[in-house]
């Protein structure tokens, strides 16, 4: 642990864990997304200018195309919001930080990272082409041949791992940090928006992450899932909407959240149908998972599919309708201010009823089989998606004074939404005009050439509207009205409470509702209390019972304070970027020629700049995690907290549970793919490509590991260090037992039948395929589980976790969720 | 409106474009309306219920910092519950009324022994059209007036998206699958453009550096030239064009 140093200095902000400081570097870095993703969409306005004569090749232009998709979705939209997000959320709901700060940090510099890979990418022979949506097989290396392609699929696996951190960080802060008598239904809505894109995150990016790793599969290792015939392109088109679709509401949530906050401060109302609209957001975040095919409706799914997708797509309508009605009805008999922060939030209502309306035409079928392509689709989730937007840069206006203590200058945002507002519906209102144009295309009908030079004059105005927005915030930084602690009159959530800046630890006491309003308790004594704390809550863990229940009671208080700063963030994310770059050329620069046996077979490096990257990025992932693990970080989780409905729970074990969830998700995607593929090659024509015993011992093997695992976890209890390592090297044994058997049947597989990545003696190709990247992705965790098996070991030996048995309970979860994932792989690829 | 649903009459057929038409203009009148009425209504009110600088009304009630939200309902959630239930109304009975028409779509006229049916292949960057005989086309795809075209689409390569905008139809082409369309171009919609109807063909779904220059056409023309043409083509593929009936005006498509 090391001490923060004082925000001028550069160092704070690599080792920084404060989530006000971390809020801040993701608002930055998402602003710059937005000029690098603007300036690509000027390109492509520019290229749109004229029919005949174009500006970019059309390789160029659908890079263009697709980085600008990419840039706004990822790298904008979402860490634009959340920036908002890791700032505020923990002051409304009155925690002093998020509930694992360092894996917050984490998040934030996998995202930059992914961001630098991207960037990277443009010069590794041009980025990715395939458009954001990147549909198979134009995704693959035979259409999309160059390096920088694969680099951008990276990025976006990159960045999908970053999110994965942050989704559980938010859930488990959101579930589990509450002050005292904050209900989950008395959260500020901004956090309650929060909390849904959170849970909708969980479940859409890990669909997101299992396709990205398929893909980077296909174009780093040689596997052959989306160039398959038998159904290659629709498993991508499902896996792709099945994460696309509640990505919308993803992007869109935040934003709805800024706008449900600023109504009511800027009208001086409460909500109107408070409960309804938290029912809304609940129903749209279930049912944004039942609706993806209406993406798909052009393809060959049948007409009883297409029927229920309309009917659902009409279904998440209608809770939109509440919360737009539940807005305007707000404002109604309210004291209206006009200032800059409302006219973004109300200026994005009007553009997402809008987007909404044209969304209705799209979800009645007939009329999307026309408009699909088209740039009506392309008009309208500008509305929804960019519309939303507007609300955060109305958030950025409102919260610019709590984040910097400055007043932003009225007059310029003013200016600058009247700019904003009129050339946004000069670009994309242009594009219901000229609908016909097919999207991605630049030589189009001329009749429509009045339509996008309109269009392309609006995004060069809307471009500029944006500088008045920085000048503002520049200036105001500098030299702007101190803005006290609340500016606004009607404001009410507890962010307000505090001085503008918050000070580290956000409050003077601790903050409680347990009377109904917002009171600071003094019950807390941070330097006062080591007696106190040592006596209390310190020796009922040393006593080693395990009557107290406490969620405090584990973590060893004496005179710690909490920790707020750790480098080991910044770099594993950098060394996971250095290990994901050097995969982007990794297939170019080394070759296999695989002989008759594992000895026989030459490796040829072309290049070896990749290739080492690979293995520096390696070392440093493995160092900087053992780093992290033994650095003595202090974060405890608050003692008086509302967790509903998770309040037994301890607060890491929560965050080991929201991770698993996702992981089910990553393994319920490939096994899903397995099985979608199967079925579409016809289901009885493959049989298994391997002896079923080699598996069945595997899984006899898996079964006794979690077993000792748990007979560990035992042993700690009883504090007998023996029992603890003998069990814990029996599971470990155990595990490279499994990875030698595997071992043996894949080199048997490979040299001595024939089946290898992308070669099957016995039938279609993709089949081996499936069964090494499937059989793969569990070893990999089986590796990753064994990794961290033995650093408890030498931790043990080290005489650790006799006292705290916790993080074995946690690994043996993780432990436990592998093995059931087997369970599951068996019988699909050993036995039918 | 609900008359309009009665899409067969007799044994007359309506082309997709037509369809198409219809419902889009339902919608946009109906969009148009909905969007204004709430639109206007809420403007109204905010300039109704800005802060003038007047003193606050008696019922007003203002927030304060860190308090709890109450009211969870409030008064005004039954009017809340009336424009949802308008809006939902409006929403379903448009697409219900929209599904009667796709369920027309999907099967199309009703289909007799005069049905060509032509398999649509997609390449990058262009379109093959096979005939029942054998006979291929590039780039062009001949067909006869008053006649139900039944198309399969495919794709050779990446996923590409066959679409006429003036034909009103579309379908994705994705490789290893085969999906269907149909469509259908009236003498009287020959005899009006000179004898000879001519159609754009563009490609909807990204396909490649190509995929802005990837075009076709389709070419309807009365069904009695269509038969002496189709006749002429025997078994042999003409992948060049050259043996067109009026190979001259139809050969040079651009793509």
């Amino acid at each position: 642990m090391s001490e923060l140093p004082p925000t001028t200095s550069v160092k704070r902000w690599f080792v920084t864990t404060n989530h006000k400081d971390i809020g801040i570097l993701y608002t930055i870095t998402a602003l710059f997304f937005l000029l690098f993703g603007g300036v690509l969409a000027l390109l492509i306005r520019l290229q749109l200018w004229d029919p005949t004569s174009q500006i970019l090749s059309g390789l160029a232009y659908n890079e263009a195309v697709t980085a600008h998709g990419l840039i706004m979705v990822f790298w904008f939209l979402s860490p634009f919001g959340f920036g908002f997000a890791n700032y505020f959320v923990p002051l409304q709901i009155g925690a002093d930080d998020l509930a694992f700060p360092r894996l917050n940090a984490l998040s934030y510099w996998m995202y930059l990272f992914s961001g630098v890979l991207l960037g990277i990418s443009f010069f590794q022979g041009g980025t990715l082409d395939a458009g954001w949506t990147m549909y198979a097989p134009l995704n693959i290396p035979m259409y999309t041949p160059s390096i920088g392609s694969t680099g951008a699929v990276l990025a976006v696996a990159v960045f999908t791992i970053g999110i994965t951190a942050s989704t559980v960080n938010f859930l488990t802060s959101i579930h589990h940090s509450r002050a005292e008598g904050m209900g989950i239904m008395d959260m500020p809505m901004f956090t309650w928006s929060i909390l849904a894109t959170a849970w909708m995150m969980l479940f859409a990016f890990a669909a997101l992450l299992a396709v990205g790793l398929i893909l980077a599969s296909d174009r780093v290792l040689g596997s052959v899932y989306f160039s398959a015939t038998e159904g290659g392109s629709l498993l991508w088109g499902h896996l792709f909407w099945f994460f696309g679709h509640p990505e919308v509401y993803i992007v869109f949530f935040p934003a709805l959240g800024v706008m449900l906050e600023l109504f009511q401060t800027f009208s001086g109302r409460r909500l109107v149908g408070r409960k309804w609209v938290i029912i809304s957001i609940c129903l749209i975040s279930v049912q944004s998972f039942l609706v993806w095919m209406h993406h798909m409706f052009l393809t060959t799914i049948n007409l009883e599919i297409k029927t229920l997708m309309m009917a659902t797509t009409i279904g998440i309508s209608l809770p939109f309708d509440l919360l737009v009605f539940s807005l305007i009805y707000t404002l109604m008999k309210g004291r209206i201010q006009f200032t800059t922060p409302f006219l973004f939030a109300f200026g994005a209502l009007l553009l997402f009823i809008l987007g909404g309306i044209t969304g209705v035409f799209l979800g009645a079928i007939v009329l999307d089989y026309e408009f699909r392509g088209t740039y009506w689709v392309v008009a309208h989730f500008h509305y929804v998606m960019f519309g939303g937007a507007t609300a955060l840069f109305g958030g950025a206006y409102y919260w610019f004074p709590k984040v910097t203590g400055k007043m932003y200058d009225e007059l310029l945002g003013k200016i600058h939404f009247v700019i904003f507002f009129i050339s946004f519906n000069m670009v994309y209102f242009s594009m219901f005009l000229g609908w016909e144009t097919p999207r991605r295309v630049f030589e189009y009908n001329p009749e429509f050439q009045i339509f996008h030079q309109f269009g392309t004059i609006g995004a060069f105005i809307l471009g500029f509207s944006f500088f008045i927005m920085f000048y503002n915030f520049a200036k105001s930084y500098v030299s702007g009205e101190p803005a006290g602690d609340n500016p606004w009159d009607y404001s009410r959530t507890a962010e307000w409470a505090v001085s503008s800046p918050p000070p580290l630890e956000n409050w003077p006491n601790r903050p409680s509702y347990a009377s109904g309003k917002l009171e600071f308790v003094k019950d807390y004594v941070p330097d006062g209390g080591p007696a106190v704390k040592a006596d209390g809550d310190g020796n009922a863990a040393t006593d080693g019972g395990d009557t107290h229940e406490d969620h405090i009671s584990k973590y060893p208080h004496w005179d710690k304070h909490p920790s707020h700063a750790s480098i080991w963030p910044f770099a594993l994310s950098l060394a996971l970027g250095v290990m994901m770059l050097g995969l982007s050329g990794f297939s170019e620069s080394l070759s296999f020629a695989v002989g008759e046996s594992l000895a026989a077979t030459t490796m040829t490096v072309s290049n070896p700049v990749y290739p080492i990257l690979v293995v520096v990025g390696l070392v440093g992932l493995v160092w900087s995690g053992v780093k992290w693990g033994l650095e003595d970080f202090y974060a405890p989780p608050s003692e008086f907290a509302e967790r509903w409905p998770f309040e037994g729970v301890e607060k890491v074990k929560l965050g080991m549970w929201f991770f698993l969830a996702s992981d089910v998700i990553v393994f319920g995607a490939f096994l899903s793919a397995a099985i979608f593929v199967r079925y579409n090659a016809g289901w009885m024509t493959w049989e298994p490509l391997t002896e079923s015993l080699p598996g069945l011992i595997n899984t006899f093997v898996l079964i006794t590991s979690s077993f000792t695992v748990i007979l560990a976890l035992v042993f700690a209890h009883r504090k007998s260090r023996q029992g603890v390592l003998a069990s814990l090297g029996a599971t470990i044994a155990l595990g490279f037992t499994f990875l030698a058997i595997k071992m043996w049947e894949w080199h048997h597989e490979i040299f001595e039948v024939g089946v290898r990545l992308a070669q099957n003696p016995y039938g279609d190709p993709v089949q081996a395929s499936i069964y090494y990247v499937t059989t793969g992705l569990h070893g990999i965790h089986v590796v990753i589980g064994l990794v961290i098996a033995i650093f408890l070991f030498v931790r043990t030996y080290q005489g650790h976790y006799l006292n705290d048995e916790r993080p074995i309970e946690y690994f043996g979860l993780y432990w436990h969720f592998v093995d059931i994932v087997w369970v599951f792989i068996f019988p699909l690829f050993y036995l039918f | 409106m609900i008359d309009s649903l009665i899409l067969q009459q007799g044994s007359d057929w309506r082309a997709q474009a037509e369809v198409f038409d219809e419902i889009f203009f339902v919608f946009l009148a109906l969009g148009t309306l909905v969007g204004t009425i709430v639109v206007a209504y809420t403007l109204w009110n905010v300039y109704k219920y800005r802060d003038d600088g007047s003193e606050p009304k008696e019922d007003f009630d203002a927030p304060e910092v860190g308090e709890l939200p109450t009211g969870q309902g409030g008064p005004k959630a039954k009017k809340l519950f009336l424009s949802f239930g308008l809006s939902a109304i409006v929403v379903i009975s448009l697409v219900v009324y929209a599904y009667g028409i796709l369920l027309y779509v999907e099967d199309g006229p009703d289909a007799n022994d005069d049905n060509i049916e032509i398999t649509v292949e997609g390449y990058q960057y262009g379109w093959d059209y096979e005939y029942p005989n054998g006979h291929s086309e590039t780039g062009e795809m001949i067909v006869p007036a008053d006649t139900r075209i039944d198309i399969t689409v495919t794709s050779r390569d990446v996923w590409h998206n066959f679409g006429s905008s003036e034909l009103r139809i579309k379908s994705d082409a994705i490789p290893g699958d085969t999906n269907t369309n149909w469509f259908s171009v009236s003498s009287e919609e020959v005899q009006a453009q000179g004898g000879e109807a001519t159609y754009t063909v563009e490609c909807f779904e990204l396909c490649g550096p190509g995929h802005s220059a990837m075009g076709g056409q389709i070419t309807v023309i009365p069904e009695d030239e269509w038969e002496e043409w189709y006749e002429g083509t025997g078994n042999e593929s003409n992948v060049e064009g050259a043996a067109n009936v009026n190979g001259a005006a139809y050969g040079g498509v651009t793509a």
